[in-house]
């Protein structure tokens, strides 16, 4: 939303009455009453939620799972080393070896230390590394764009030739139906391609693959109970069945109302 | 470091100063997996490693509280009864996260009585190859080399994301091009997780690694659920849902066979009761840990199914029985749409395509050429038809498409690490000694592996 502020001059006067005020839709002279209750609340009319939306509540139950599908090592069981472990070295594979971290601390720790460096304003490296986190799509043409051609383009890989069979001398060279310029790609830029390969590793959590376009097709649903197409909806959770037998398993077993 | 006929071989060029700190001629490659490491001894004596080299070991230590004994790695062989099998594994994500774990399997595989005899080695006596999973977070690699030279003391050391190895394969014997391949598009569908790697001339592209949540992990623990959902409570039988799953699974060509699979192994509603497709529905035997250690599957048996309800009398031996339906094509499906369980990621051909999109379209032709899978969740049938039919669809028809599967999809990356070990001229170029550690320290040996 833009910012408004009245900026103070000489000729202004604050007149009595009326204001410019930006228009954001909301008009407070036809919202009736603010309803309290409940009951009436639901019965406004509002905003649909669209059919692939999902409440805050299936979202968050969605990430619990998917963690949970994506666990290596179960908390709770602690399985002890058999016999009996030699002393470490040294103080310091004494300290790694007694970690007792998981992988989501340290890639927390990743992401923390990277927001710190985007903060901060540091020295070019560290700002493309934190840009690139930031976007991750967008990285590669900053990078290309903002380093200039390095002067060891000598010791750059030639750009990949396709190994054509070797032309024969005659008159059909000219002919432009024959010509396989139009079908051949541009030729590498050294400086490009150098500029990609020298680029950083992406940190861990920019490396996922994109969501699924918006335009793809829609999201499939299945019975929560036995996978076949999930074509109704609980109403108390909103998770998917086939069918009423399957509807009763999942109110027994996986209904999300008491989660 | 004494055994003087060992390292004149491989002697540094005349003008350094350390000769007397020359790599040794023994290597030890180890593709340290989250599931099985892959490990081999190369020497530079023996020029061409095969798969036979490799061995693969379990990178777990397990604890099973009915015969209350813990197996570390390769004892698992022994264990002759994996129910409620819990297991400790040092490897998260794809990243060496616990030290104390993956010391004693180290420990227990490479040195002692309890090694095997290819593997024994003595760490100051040889190199270390190292591989890892891209995008590894810093502080992990810098604890790795920190126990690699302060811990385990190998001689030297390199650490390199592994599957960027599978450039160094030939790409047929005595084939002439020269290694490492031009362009490689690498596939590395594992346990952990699925990354997209783009590889050119030996290096790998970092801005286009593009990695996706699914992987045989995964797979397993959500065939463990559905399982436990619909039948029994399987939630501590990850060893055995992990067996059912690569005996049973299978992907299915297009999205209308989807649809018609799912059809098909509908039980129906109520009042409209279908009978399931035998051909896709499978009873998998489970085992009983007293007759049998592994279970097998065979076609459904409805009548058998009656005799589990206990509506008619039971003859015979007694045996417990697992249906398995859509399970078995619904569960590897996710590989291609991850959104089925709400995953906000592609699948597997956008994830090539989005990494694709990254590269300049020249690039692009040449690693659509040469696209090669490789990881244990390409096992399963079905897959490379699947993959090849989507990705055809994505790509511009006038390219073309050249997809294949390495021959050991789980052994390759480590061969084609053994094969670039196997060239004392480019490991020499790589490796750090000891004493370069010692005297430079941890941060620019960091410095120095993220450069090559």
């Amino acid at each position: 939303m833009p910012h408004v502020e009245v900026l103070p001059n000489s000729t202004a006067s604050i007149a009595p009455g009326w204001t410019y005020v930006v228009d954001t839709g909301y008009d407070p002279s036809k919202v009736a009453i603010n309803p309290k209750n409940k009951k009436r609340a639901a019965a406004q009319p509002r905003a649909p939620r669209g059919d692939g939306e999902l409440t805050s509540r299936q979202q968050l139950a969605i990430a619990r799972r998917i963690a949970e599908l994506n666990r290596d090592n179960d908390p709770k069981q602690a399985i002890e080393i058999p016999g009996k472990s030699a002393v470490p070295k040294t103080q310091n594979a004494r300290r790694i070896i007694q970690y007792q971290r998981q992988i989501k601390h340290w890639l927390d720790d990743e992401e923390a230390q990277l927001a710190q460096l985007q903060q901060a304003p540091q020295p070019r490296a560290a700002t493309t590394l934190s840009r690139l986190g930031a976007h991750p799509s967008r990285r590669t043409t900053n990078l290309i764009t903002s380093i200039p051609p390095t002067p060891s383009e000598a010791t750059t890989p030639a750009p990949p030739s396709t190994p054509a069979p070797p032309k024969a001398q005659s008159e059909l060279d000219d002919e432009p139906l024959l010509s396989v310029d139009t079908s051949m790609p541009p030729p590498v830029n050294p400086a490009e391609l150098q500029a990609l390969l020298s680029s950083p590793p992406l940190p861990y959590a920019a490396s996922y693959a994109a969501p699924p376009p918006s335009n793809g097709p829609p999201r499939r649903h299945f019975c929560d109970n036995c996978g076949y197409w999930g074509s109704i909806r609980c109403i108390k959770c909103g998770a998917r069945v086939c069918g009423m037998e399957c509807k009763e398993a999942h109110e027994a077993t996986r209904c999300l109302k008491w989660a | 470091m004494n055994d003087d006929q060992d390292y004149t071989a491989t002697m540094p060029p005349k003008g350094s100063k350390r000769a007397s700190l020359a790599a040794p001629s023994k290597t030890l490659v180890l593709d340290n997996g989250g599931y099985t490491l892959k490990a081999g001894i190369v020497s530079s004596a023996n020029s061409e490693p095969s798969y036979d080299t490799c061995a693969v070991i379990p990178n777990c230590i397990a604890r099973s509280t009915r015969d209350r004994r813990t197996y570390v790695a390769s004892e698992l062989e022994d264990c002759k009864d994996f129910g409620e099998l819990a297991f400790r594994r040092p490897v998260e994500k794809g990243f060496i996260v616990n030290w104390e774990a993956q010391k004693a399997i180290w420990d227990h595989e490479f040195s002692g009585n309890s090694a095997g005899d290819g593997l024994r080695c003595d760490p100051k006596e040889t190199n270390l190859l190292l591989t890892e999973r891209p995008n590894c977070p810093k502080e992990l690699q810098k604890n790795c080399d920190e126990i690699v030279f302060e811990q385990f003391e190998f001689a030297a050391y390199h650490r390199s994301i592994g599957p960027v190895f599978n450039a160094y394969h030939p790409f047929e014997p005595n084939s002439l091009f020269s290694l490492p391949q031009e362009c490689l598009l690498l596939i590395d569908t594992s346990y952990s997780d699925t990354t997209v790697l783009p590889v050119y001339n030996g290096q790998l592209i970092q801005a286009a690694v593009r990695r996706l949540t699914v992987g045989g992990k995964l797979l397993t623990n959500y065939l463990k659920e559905l399982s436990s959902l619909r039948h029994y409570n399987m939630m501590e039988e990850t060893y055995l849902l992990n067996e059912i799953k690569e005996a049973v699974s299978f992907i299915v060509p297009s999205y209308q066979q989807f649809e018609k699979h799912l059809e098909q192994t509908w039980k129906g509603r109520v009042g409209d009761k279908r009978a399931v497709d035998p051909s896709i529905v499978l009873d998998y035997v489970l085992p009983d840990y007293e007759h049998s250690i592994h279970g097998h599957a065979r076609p459904h048996d409805p009548a058998q199914s009656k005799l589990r309800r206990g509506l008619q009398p039971q003859q015979g031996p007694k045996e417990d029985l697992l249906p398995l339906g859509n399970e078995r094509f619904a569960v590897p499906e996710l590989l291609f749409n991850p959104s089925d369980i709400g995953i906000e990621e592609s699948g597997l051909p956008g994830a090539i395509m989005e990494a694709l999109s990254v590269l300049p379209e020249a690039i692009r032709v040449g690693m659509m050429a040469n696209v090669v899978v490789v990881g244990g969740n390409s096992l399963i049938p079905g897959f490379m038809e699947r993959l090849d039919s989507e990705l055809r669809a994505l790509i511009p028809s006038h390219y073309l498409l050249n997809l294949t599967r390495a021959e050991d999809p789980i052994k390759h990356t480590w061969l084609g690490a053994a094969r670039f070990a196997s060239q004392p001229e480019r490991l020499k170029e790589v490796l750090v000694s000891k004493a370069e550690y010692d005297e430079r320290g941890s941060a620019w040996l960091a410095k120095k592996f993220a450069n090559t």
